[in-house]
């Protein structure tokens, strides 16, 4: 069993006076490929905002490496830094693709030089050098969520969360960026993968959770849950 | 025919030859606009993002109000502002009527609900994922700030020149307010009524001319602003 990296303790989360999470325990195992399933609904997406530090907005407890996320003992800007989403439906900014990819670096006050090898290295590494010139509303969505992987991976992030991002991306693609995270999590990073993909979940799946209205239905290890 | 061709030909001389009283006309409309959008701008844009991002009570019928207002008569706005800096008024004594402060606060409260309702939009047209994909990329909220601006900025900048085109061409603020004293608040807008019916046919036109073209100018500007892209 890996360590674990982050957890969620009786998360609550209310939408205009109504329960949509209810969570009493989640955990996500460092650099390991975490899943989270569930059907439509079933607050997939709303857990990964709270996981990812993106929404605050919730009652309950999260710990990163055992620590309480508290304004005592985290900084949560620079914690939130350690993380990276890809979004189901992406959101590019105006302006270019290496701008877009750029921008993560920009808001931690990174040296323009390094910036630019780093866009350039990150493009190559995902094969999208020949986009960076183009503009970000000229992009076709597979185009898109390629952008919005390189700029969540220019970071280096420690964890990573990706909420079904295959939506937008063709079968060739989505073969690559299965391989990609392979590839990462041997480099150490963690993901966290929100997905109905079947042949993801059956070959790739390291830990499970399962959501059903709001509820954790099962959780463990791939092979406990018999996946 | 030909008198009109004459006053054309009278009107390009006189732009042409950079006749010192159209250049101050010109001048002065220009300084008065200007001056007027900044302060609307400085004061309306913030007021625009206020009413799109904060919730409170009173927020529609804010909004119909800021949406009657767009269409207000220059005239009426004229003599509101009359009401309150004539001899007579509460703000009186401060001997704004026919100077261009006068005319500045009436032009700035013109504009000031079109910009704020032009920047209302313009904010609540960028799309909600870009404050949660902000935030992921580890936005401070300064940052975040700057970054909803600079997703909003054709709109903002379209409304800050919507707002300075509605006062270079509005006569009813300048006239009522300004007096239309020659060399110090005599606009275009004020001039060409004024000349023409002087006679000065050939003078109002090379006025008319160079608002036309300016109107050109910012009709072109917000064009490519509304489209989202100056190429």
């Amino acid at each position: 069993m890996k360590n674990i990296i982050l957890e969620a303790n009786n998360i609550r989360k209310k939408y205009d006076k109504e329960h949509v999470l209810n969570i009493d325990n989640v955990k996500i195992y460092e650099s390991s490929f975490n899943f989270l399933i569930g059907p439509n609904g079933s607050g997939k997406t709303t857990l990964l905002n709270i996981l990812s530090l993106v929404d605050t907005d919730f009652k309950g407890e999260i710990l990163y490496k055992s620590q309480p996320v508290t304004r005592e003992n985290f900084d949560i800007l620079n914690l939130r830094r350690k993380f990276s989403v890809i979004w189901q439906n992406p959101y590019l900014f105006k302006g270019t693709v290496a701008s877009n990819i750029a921008l993560p670096l920009k808001l931690r006050n990174i040296k323009e030089e390094e910036i630019e090898t780093r866009v350039k290295s990150t493009a190559r590494q995902l094969d999208i050098e020949n986009l960076l010139n183009k503009k970000s509303d000229e992009l076709s969505g597979g185009e898109m969520q390629k952008t919005s992987i390189a700029r969540s991976l220019i970071t280096d992030p420690e964890i990573l969360f990706v909420d079904e991002p295959n939506i937008s991306l063709d079968y060739q693609s989505t073969r690559y960026f299965n391989k990609l995270f392979l590839e990462l999590i041997e480099e150490g990073i963690t993901i966290l993968l929100i997905t109905h993909d079947l042949y993801q979940i059956n070959n790739f799946a390291e830990y499970i959770t399962i959501l059903n209205d709001g509820k954790v239905e099962k959780s463990g290890s791939d092979i406990d849950l018999d996946f | 025919m030909e008198y009109i061709i004459e006053a054309l030909k009278g009107a390009f001389n006189l732009i042409v030859t950079l006749d010192p009283e159209v250049k101050t006309v010109v001048g002065t409309s220009l300084h008065l606009s200007l001056t007027s959008t900044f302060i609307a701008a400085v004061i309306g844009t913030p007021i625009g993002i206020l009413i799109t991002k904060v919730d409170f009570r009173g927020k529609h019928f804010l909004n119909t109000i800021l949406n009657t207002l767009l269409s207000l008569p220059t005239v009426v706005l004229g003599l509101l502002v009359f009401s309150f800096i004539s001899r007579r008024g509460i703000l009186g004594e401060w001997g704004m009527l026919f100077t261009m402060r006068g005319i500045i606060i009436g032009q700035v409260l013109l504009i000031l609900p079109i910009i704020i309702a032009l920047v209302r939009n313009a904010i609540h047209d960028v799309d909600e994922k870009m404050y949660r994909t902000a935030i992921s990329l580890g936005a401070t909220g300064t940052q975040q700030f700057r970054l909803l601006l600079s997703e909003a900025r054709y709109g903002i900048i379209g409304a800050l020149v919507t707002g300075f085109g509605r006062v270079i061409g509005e006569v009813g603020v300048s006239m009522m307010l300004g007096g239309n004293i020659k060399g110090y608040t005599r606009t275009i807008t004020t001039a060409i009524a004024m000349e023409t019916n002087k006679g000065r046919f050939s003078f109002g036109m090379a006025l008319g001319i160079i608002l036309l073209t300016i109107s050109f100018i910012i009709n072109y500007i917000i064009y490519y602003f509304q489209s989202g892209e100056i190429r």
